[in-house]
This record gives structure tokens, sequence and C-alpha cells, in this order.
């Protein structure tokens, strides 16, 4: 069990809200989608893979026949789901810091939700409602999302580089072979192990590492 | 803005090192000591004893109320438990205090070289838990005199109280047990006479930039450039307004608008706050021989290079203000000409003014007209350990219009000063380094924080793995073969 | 649909778990339910390089957990309770949803079985082919409210080749320092020979790999 693939953090949250909630909140998400500032502290903090938000009706639980009881619930619920580079307690205070309107209406209502600042309750809050993942998988384990599109960057450059020099003069090359790190000054870093976040991860680790048991 | 209304802070019980940087007082030499306590009785008798002795944070307003030496104190975990400070409170400090630094190597990067087991004999011959060393005093003074004379003070304490022992087994001066730590800042060159601050032993000035924070009883002019950006010019007084108290001592609100976390009851805790003691060795020798040959290579020669990874020349003009070394080496002499007439009290109106003017440049800066890192560089290590504004990415409207969303929280107070001397810089061997004793409320966000992710890593400033320059665990560590790599 | 932010698609699946025990015997674990099972299959599941989820095409990120039970908010409000435990599987990828799903059937069906035979309407005879198997899990998704995207939305291919190039041309920029023109003309030759940035299959980087000496596949 561990939350954590390499560089990054799987976060799951449940949380409560009243039906009447849900149009709202609903809305709120519906503009964030239409209007890019709303996730510009996100998008420049850029510490997320990827996050979702899901609200749920009590009729939106998968029922998938007989031998299973319907759920009969009052409320709707909220998950939330991110992948994110370092740990929860290492960037509560980013998120909160950073973006507290946005924290504040994607939860807004929800049932006991404390508000992002100050930010003890919310940090409780949060992990009173959190689920610890059983089994999280990165593909780039060594990458940040920062990484990732870096990457891009430098692939991309690279191809139309090759190209346009294809038949350069030495000293042509040369020139074009500077601009080409300059415009790739914040993408040449090295990539390698996140560091030890958390002691328990470090523990579970090494746990894994001898005694492992292997079903597939 | 701050005002006299901002006197809330009860500095009559903080202790004096948590407010002043006692370097800055004409107090350029120190010693570290630490002690065990057998005897919970001894021990409290001991704390007792040397209490009057303490040097508090109320504010020195003239040359006549500083003392000839400072004296201030400070616990492990284990030594209030042998305090016999009752469970209930002990059961109130954070994980990262009550296991101590050495079950947190891996948080902090101890690793390799730098792993607990290659720290001074006094930290080992601990079990894992067990840690032995239960308190430390720190003696600031004017000179050797002053500090002796309160050192020897202080261990005629001991006469009456025999349950608590002064370690020895602290590395120096060609031996490994020393029983104190001594330390004492390193002049600036001649040329420089006059500039305020010293030198470590790489030839950096340091003891330039501090925290202001709220009620820290200096001139509110100190705020410029040394505590939080806010929205406003960041030359001006507009441009800043001070951390709030409880991101640096307990029992005041903290930038979140909460009290920070500490142990009951609040009479206990309040004015204390948490202070690392790190004792950190310097390879000289590498560092001027990594500098002549990687400097000869990079334009601007060695002196640009040591700039940029420290984010300042290191005669202390920052980089991001002063982008070359001939309009650094200008503008340091200038200040410190002034700097030496107005200390002498002769400078008229107008060379006051031009000093004021000059001193505000070396800290009033937050890295906004130098968002791509063109004269800074992300990776360089005061960029790194207080990003100021930078964390934006020129992105101006990211975080609601507050700059240093993302660094206020990770502020914390720098003490200390370095130890040894580095007379043949050639060698990496010998006794020489910095002690610096970080304080902040919280150990994990603040401290731990700064040391992984900002010192040891890179992914906040885009670097991937790369490390600080300067403090970073480079080399050696299995996890990291970024290290001794650096984008400028 | 917000299931889709550009090419990256999120999905979540809520998958009830048989409600009691197999009859003992099973897996030689006698009276533990379906639900402990799974839990216990989802973290024997190998991770990293070796993980199942390495063979599925274009996964990004993915996870497994047991949702048991929802959470007491305290007085005054209701206290309620799950009826079913739920498999959560929730993953990010790049591409549509059939594709991708006939994708992890074709590589890993056999974990897959080893999973979801844990749940309700999910057994060896009710699901017998790829088209069975995406039937059941869109009876299971659940849709996304609100996707936020802070990666690229690129084939898993081409993330993985970029941080090939990302990693060598970084290697490459600082050891070519300070030569001249000529030589790092010819070296730059050879590195696009060797690294050939235009080829997602290889060399690249492979998916899941958290050792540096053994991520490059050759
Ligand atoms: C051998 C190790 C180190 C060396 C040589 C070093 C050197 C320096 C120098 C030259 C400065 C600039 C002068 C000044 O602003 O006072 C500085 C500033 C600073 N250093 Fe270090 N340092 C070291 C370790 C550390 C560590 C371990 C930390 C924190 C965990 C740290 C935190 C800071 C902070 C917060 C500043 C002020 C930055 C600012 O406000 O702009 N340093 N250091």
């Amino acid at each position: 069990m561990s939350n954590i693939a390499g560089k990054a953090y799987a976060m799951n949250v449940i949380t409560p809200l009243k039906w009447l909630t849900t149009l709202r909140t609903r809305l709120i998400f519906w503009g964030a989608g239409k209007l890019p500032s709303t996730t510009l502290g996100l998008v420049t903090l850029s510490l997320i893979h990827y996050a979702r938000w899901v609200i749920l009706r009590p009729k939106d639980f998968p029922h998938l026949g007989p031998e299973q009881p319907k759920e009969d619930l009052q409320y709707c619920y909220m998950l939330f789901f991110s992948n994110f580079n370092g740990s929860w307690d290492q960037y509560v205070d980013s998120f909160s810091s950073t973006i507290p309107t946005g924290l504040d209406s994607f939860w807004y209502k929800n049932i006991k939700y404390t508000n992002s600042i100050p930010m003890l309750p919310f940090h409780r809050y949060i992990t009173w409602n959190q689920i610890w993942t059983d089994n999280y998988y990165n593909a780039y384990p060594m990458a940040s999302t920062n990484d990732v599109k870096s990457a891009q960057k430098v692939r991309q450059n690279l191809i139309d580089f090759a190209r346009s020099t294809a038949n350069a003069t030495p000293d042509d090359f040369q020139r074009q072979y500077n601009k080409l790190l300059l415009s790739l000054q914040h993408d040449l870093s090295q990539m390698g192990l996140n560091p030890v976040v958390s002691l328990s991860a470090s523990a579970v680790d090494r746990r894994l590492g001898k005694e492992r048991r292997g079903v597939s | 803005m701050t005002t006299a209304a901002d006197d809330f802070l009860d500095l009559s019980d903080i202790q004096g090192i948590v407010v002043k940087a006692y370097s800055r007082f004409g107090f350029p030499v120190a010693r570290y000591v630490l002690f065990r306590i057998d005897l919970p009785a001894h021990g409290r008798k001991f704390v007792v004893g040397i209490t009057p002795m303490i040097t508090t944070g109320v504010r020195w307003t003239d040359p006549a109320s500083i003392p000839s030496a400072a004296t201030n104190i400070a616990f492990t975990y284990k030594g209030l438990k042998h305090l016999d400070v009752l469970d209930a409170s002990l059961h109130g400090f954070s994980d990262e205090f009550s296991m101590g630094m050495k079950a947190r190597r891996d948080i902090v990067g101890d690793t390799g070289p730098n792993h607990p087991r290659h720290w001074d004999p006094v930290w080992h011959n601990e079990s894992e838990t067990g840690q032995h060393v239960h308190i430390l005093v720190t003696i600031d003074g004017k000179g050797e005199t002053e500090v002796e004379a309160r050192y020897r003070q202080i261990l005629a304490l001991l006469v009456e109280c025999p349950g608590v022992v002064q370690l020895s087994g602290q590395r120096g001066g060609g031996s490994d047990d020393l029983p104190y730590q001594p330390a004492a800042a390193i002049p600036p060159k001649p040329e420089e006479a006059g500039f305020p601050g010293g030198k470590e032993h790489f030839g950096y000035s340091d003891g330039i930039s501090t925290t202001f924070f709220k009620g820290c009883g200096a001139d509110p002019m100190e705020v410029i450039g040394e505590d939080k950006p806010v929205k406003g010019d960041p030359r001006t007084l507009e441009g800043w307004a001070p951390v709030a108290a409880g991101e640096l001592i307990f029992g005041y609100p903290d930038e979140a608008f909460e009290y920070p976390e500490a142990p009951g009851p609040p009479l206990f805790s309040r004015n204390g706050t948490y202070l690392v003691y790190r004792k950190l060795h310097e390879n000289t020798g590498s560092f001027e021989s990594y500098l002549e040959a990687e400097g000869a290579r990079f334009p601007g020669g060695k002196e640009a290079l040591a700039a940029k990874f420290a984010g300042r020349w290191r005669n202390g003009a920052p980089l991001a203000t002063f982008p070359t070394q001939e309009s650094a080496d200008r503008y340091i002499a200038e200040l410190s000409a002034l700097q030496l007439k107005v200390w002498a009290g002769q400078a008229s109106p107008a060379e006051q003014a031009r000093y004021q003017e000059l001193a505000l440049q070396l800290v009033a800066l937050d890295y906004g007209d130098d968002k791509d890192g063109a004269r800074c560089p992300f990776g360089a290590h005061t960029r790194r350990v207080n990003p100021r504004s930078a964390l934006r990415f020129g992105n101006k409207k990211a975080f609601a219009d507050d700059p240093g969303a993302l660094s206020n929280r990770r502020r914390v107070l720098r003490r200390g000063l370095p130890y040894g001397r580095s007379e043949t810089p050639a060698r990496d061997d010998g006794d020489h380094g910095i002690v610096i004793m970080i304080v902040n409320a919280d150990l994990s966000r603040q401290f731990e924080f700064v040391q992984q992710q900002w010192i040891t890593f890179g992914n906040d400033f885009k670097l991937a793995n790369d490390q600080d320059p300067l403090p970073g665990n480079h080399g050696t560590s299995k996890n990291c073969r970024a290290g001794g790599r650096m984008i400028i | 649909m917000a299931n889709q932010s550009g090419n990256a698609y999120a999905l979540a699946l809520l998958c009830p778990v048989r409600a009691g025990a197999p009859p003992a015997g099973f897996d030689g674990q006698c009276q533990e339910s379906y639900a402990a099972h799974l839990r216990y299959v989802l973290q024997s599941v190998r991770v990293s390089g070796d993980s199942p989820m390495a063979r599925v095409p274009n996964t990004y990120l993915s996870r497994f957990f047991l949702l048991d039970d929802v959470f007491y908010q305290g007085s005054p409000a209701l206290e309620e309770h799950l009826k079913s435990s739920y498999l959560v599987f929730c993953c990010n990828f790049h591409g549509e949803l059939e594709p991708y799903l006939t994708g992890m059937w074709k590589t890993i069906e056999s974990e897959v079985r080893l999973i979801l035979n844990h749940c309700v309407g999910f057994s060896d005879q009710t699901v017998r082919d790829a088209a069975a198997f995406i039937a059941y899990i869109k009876k299971c998704e659940i849709k996304t409210t609100f996707y936020f995207n802070g990666s690229t939305d690129q084939p898993l291919a081409e993330q993985l080749k970029g941080l090939y190039l990302k990693q060598e041309f970084s290697k490459f920029a600082f050891e070519n320092q300070g030569r001249s023109a000529r030589e790092i003309q010819e070296a730059f030759g050879e590195f696009i020979k060797g690294t050939e940035p235009e080829n997602t299959a290889r060399p690249a980087w492979k998916p899941g790999v958290y050792d540096l000496d053994k991520v490059v596949a050759k």
C-alpha cells in the first residue's frame, strides 16, 4: 500500500454534500472549465500531473444486479483524485496559500468543510476524509510534471534543430546551437529519484524490497 | 507597514538569539556548549541558576544597553524529558523534534559523508532513540575574554549540580574532544572594511539578509527586502510586509491566521520556538580549485561563477541588481566607505541619505525584473532558500496577486557563525565551516522543507534533481546523480 | 465531456465488490471476505516497471483502492453507510476509452480477472471477451465533473521519448561545453544518430521504471 510512486503522490478524498449544493458546485466547475484564470494558480504552481473532481448523486453509484444491495444515501458525495509532486504534508500550504479561493469554491459547502485558511483545520479535514491507495502506478516515476512538460519542449526543439542544421556550416551550426541552448536553458537538468518525502514511505520501500508478496 | 502598535511581542520573555543576529551588534565570537542531565533535580537547578544570565529579546536602544556577552539556551526532546517535563506537554511536540535530526537524516539528506556517523564524536554513542545531548548553551560576546568569563560563570553552576555533565567531543583545532564548539566571524577583507557582515570560508560575505517579522523590535525600514513581498515596488516599503510572528515564535498568529502547533499548556510553549543546530564543514580546497578550473572557461571568470552559485557576489552585492563584477565592486566600495563614516558619526546628511539608499539595494530585490534568471540563476543558493517572488515565474496574476504565496510559509531565521580557520584554503581537511542555527515554528514545513525540496532537490525551480550548489549534498549520494551540476 | 481534456482521458470506476466471503478454501484463506482478499491482491500487484499497468499502452498514471464506506462528519451531519464496498480504479491515459480498454484486455487480461473476479457481475462466465469487458467497465464508470490537466496529452510513447531526450541532451550539452564548433557539430551528428529523436519506439524510457540504470530501452 502506498500513496507514492516516485515523484507522484496519489490523493483520494471523499466528502459529503447536500444535493442542492451540488448544483452550485457544478456551476463553479463549469465556470472553471471556461475561465482559465481560475486555475492559473494551479498551472503556475505546476505540481499536478492530473486531478479531477467527481460529484456523485446517490443514484450514480453503479448497481450491477440483484445480488448487490441498493444504496440508500441522503447526501451526494464529492470524490477528489489528484496526482501531484511531493507529499501532501509538504505542499498543503502551497495549495491553500496559492489557490485558497479555488479550493474553497471547489469544496463549497461540503458538509463541515473548514475553508483552506486557517490551514490546520483544513489539513485535518482532508486527512480525515482521505483514503489510502492500495496500488499506485506511474509511467514516469522519475519525472515531475515540470519534467514531462519540459521534455516535450526539448524533443520538439531537437527535432527542429536537427532538421534546420542538417547542412549547416560549423559556424552557422554553432550560432544556432547557442540559440538552442538559450531557449532550453530551463530544461536541461537531470532527473533522478525523488527525495525521501516521508519516513513511512521509506520504511514501506525497504520492506517491499525485502518481502514483496508476488501475486502477479 | 510597521508601526509602534506592532510591539505586541513579549520581548522580555523571548530569547535574544531568536530576535537578534548577535553578530550585527558587535558580537563576533561565540561558544556552543552541550550538556547531559543525569539527575532531573540537578537539571532543574542548573536551569534556575542560568536563568538570570539568559539574554532576552528586549531592544538594545543604545550602546550602553548592550551586555558584554549574551547567553541563550535550548533543549532537546530528551533533555526536556530529563527535566521531568510532564508527558502531557512532551506529547504536544512535533515528531521532527521528538525524533531528533539523526532519525530524520533521510528527510534532510544527511547521507553519504554527511551521515550522522561522521558527525562530531559528541553525537555518537547514542542509541537510535537515545539522544544524550540534552542542553545547548550558546554564548556570544564582544571578544574571547568576555566569552571566556561567561563560560566560567556557567561552568561554576555545575559545582552545585553534579548531575549535569558538560559533554566534550566536539571536533576542532586538531582535537576530537573539545569541551565546546568555538566559533568566530571572519572579518571582511581590508578593501571591504566597513561592510556590514563578516565572511564565511568560501569567501562570501554572509549575514546580510535576515527575516523581519512582526514585532521583532527592529527598525521598520529593515522590513524592505527582508520580509514577505507584497504588491508594490520591491525597492520601497510599499513592496514589503513583515512576516507573521507565529511563523517563528509559538503563541502568536502565523501566516495562515492561526496559532502554530505547540505543546500545552500555552504558558509552557508561548514565546518559545524550535532551533535547529547544524555544523557544516566546508570543503574549501575543492571549492577553490573548482572555481579556478571552471572559472577559466566561464565568461566573467571565477568571481562571476562564484556569484552565480550564491546569487550574490563574494563581496555581498546581489547579482540580480548588479550583474557585472565592475558594478558590484563599485557599489560595495561606496557602501563600505559610507558605512565607516556613519559608524564614526562623520556622515553629512547627504551622505546619510546616500548611505540609506545604498544599504537598501543590498536587500531590496524580489527577482521580479529577473524572472528568467538571466542574472541570478534559478538554482543560486539565495534564490532557492528565499525565492521571494520568484516562484510566480513572471505570472503576476497567478496567486491572487500575492507574490510571496509560495515563500512566506518557508521563512526561517538564520543564526550562528563560521568556525575554525582556513588559512590554507587549498585543503578540504582541517577544521572550518559554519555553525548554522535555524529558528522556526514548524520544523517540517519550514526547515525540513527548505533543506529537502529547495536545497537537495530542484523541482520547485523547474530544475529536476539539481541541488543547491553550496549546501547541496553533491556527488556521492546514490539517490541523486544530478549532484554537482548547475544551470547558469 | 469532463472525462476528457484534449487527448487525455480521466477514467474512474466504482466496481461493487461481492458481499460476504467466498466459500472456505478460496486461495487457502478461510473466511476472508471478498473485500479483504481483494485488498490483499491489490497490494500484492507488482509496482513500478514490473506493474501490469506498465504493459497497458498509453497509461500515464493509475491507482486502485477500496472504498469500504463513506465518512461520517460528526454531529449534526447525518450518519450514513454504504451497503457495498467498491473497488475504485482511477486512471489517466492518452486516447479514447474503447481502444484503451481493448489494449488493457489484450495485455493484462489475467491480472484484470484476478482483480475483477471479486466484483459483482464479473466472472469468467459473464465476461468472455474484450467487448464484454468494455461493456462491464462502462457500467461501472462514473463521470468526472471537473478534470484538471496540468501535464500534456501526448501519446505516452512521445512523453517517454521526450524524457529520454531531455536526460540525454542535458548530458550532451554539459559534456560538450567549450568545444569547437566543428567538434560539437560532429558530436551532435552522433548524438542524433544514437538517440533518434523522431523514433518514438526506441531508444526511449521504459514505462514505470524507477531506476536510472534500467530506465532506457535501447
Ligand atoms: C555551507 C553552507 C552554506 C553557505 C556557504 C551559505 C552561504 C550563504 C550566503 C553567502 C548567503 C548570502 C548572504 C546573506 O544573505 O546573508 C546566504 C544566505 C542565506 N542562506 Fe545560506 N549558506 C549555507 C547553508 C545554508 C543552509 C543549510 C540554509 C538553510 C537551511 C541556508 C539558508 C540561507 C538563507 C535563508 C539565506 C538568506 C537568503 C535571502 O534572504 O535572500 N544557508 N547563505
